[in-house]
């Protein structure tokens, strides 16, 4: 019964419910199988045959198996191997070390603060002598604006320091 | 003492060993039943038993065998079905 062209219906696997031919027979218990199936080695118990047969030579290519399934009836699709692509690698970002500017903005700071103080209290004696009114006016705003307890003791000593040129405020 | 919603026996008790080395209960729910062939009722293999959001993350493959009527017919089942379809 299970000879060589014998069509069959696949009733295990994957592939089951679709329709062969057997090409071999190389045990009892085995058989090489081809059509809309894949080329395999299958044992027959999972197998069913049907009525029709194949004229077929032992051991036929893939080629004839197709050419005879069309006078059936039945069209075999070859599908192509799909080429697996590679999955791009995710490049990382590269860490740029952040650069230090914190301490020095400090520094630049206070740096900068020194000056104003030496050109405040240089301002000071130098308007103080020429004009008075205006300048001390004009200093003391500037001294508010920059202000801190400090500078206030400071200017203050300073400006006692020099009574008859300050004038008092109203 | 635990609540009363935390009585019920549809949630499962786990002990559960903290970093702090205490040990505490944790109340988590069941996972649902093995599914079944549907004409014979036995089991099926190679269908997984997760909650819905963790079946829902599955790929295809890990949830039904990748057979005709996988997952919802045994093997037994499908193959006896294909040789009275073809004897017909």
């Amino acid at each position: 019964m299970f000879d060589v062209g014998r069509l069959c219906v696949k009733t295990r696997g994957r592939d089951a419910g679709k329709k062969c031919v057997i090409v071999d027979k190389p045990d009892e218990t085995h058989a090489t199988v081809d059509g809309l199936v894949r080329r395999r080695n299958v044992n027959i118990k999972h197998l069913e045959p049907l009525k029709e047969t194949i004229k077929i030579s032992k051991g036929a290519s893939h080629a004839t198996v197709i050419s005879e399934f069309k006078k059936f009836g039945i069209e075999i699709k070859e599908t192509k191997k799909k080429e697996s692509k590679s999955r791009p690698k995710t490049q990382k970002k590269k860490k740029t070390p952040k650069p230090q500017k914190q301490p020095e903005k400090k520094a630049e700071k206070k740096k900068q603060e020194k000056p104003k103080k030496d050109e405040t209290r240089k301002e000071q004696s130098s308007f103080v002598s020429q004009k008075p009114e205006v300048s001390v006016k004009t200093e003391k705003k500037e001294v508010k604006k920059e202000a801190t307890e400090t500078k206030k003791d400071k200017k203050e000593t300073n400006i006692k320091e020099n009574p008859e040129s300050t004038p008092k405020n109203g | 003492m635990p609540s009363g919603r935390h009585k019920s026996r549809s949630l499962r008790r786990v002990f559960v060993k903290t970093p702090g080395s205490r040990t505490v209960l944790h109340y988590k729910k069941r996972a649902p039943s093995k599914a079944k062939c549907s004409s014979c009722g036995a089991v099926l293999k190679g269908v997984a038993r997760a909650r819905p959001h963790k079946m829902q993350n599955m790929p295809k493959t890990k949830k039904r065998p990748q057979r005709p009527y996988g997952g919802v017919l045994c093997s037994k089942c499908t193959a006896r079905m294909i040789k009275d379809k073809s004897r017909k």
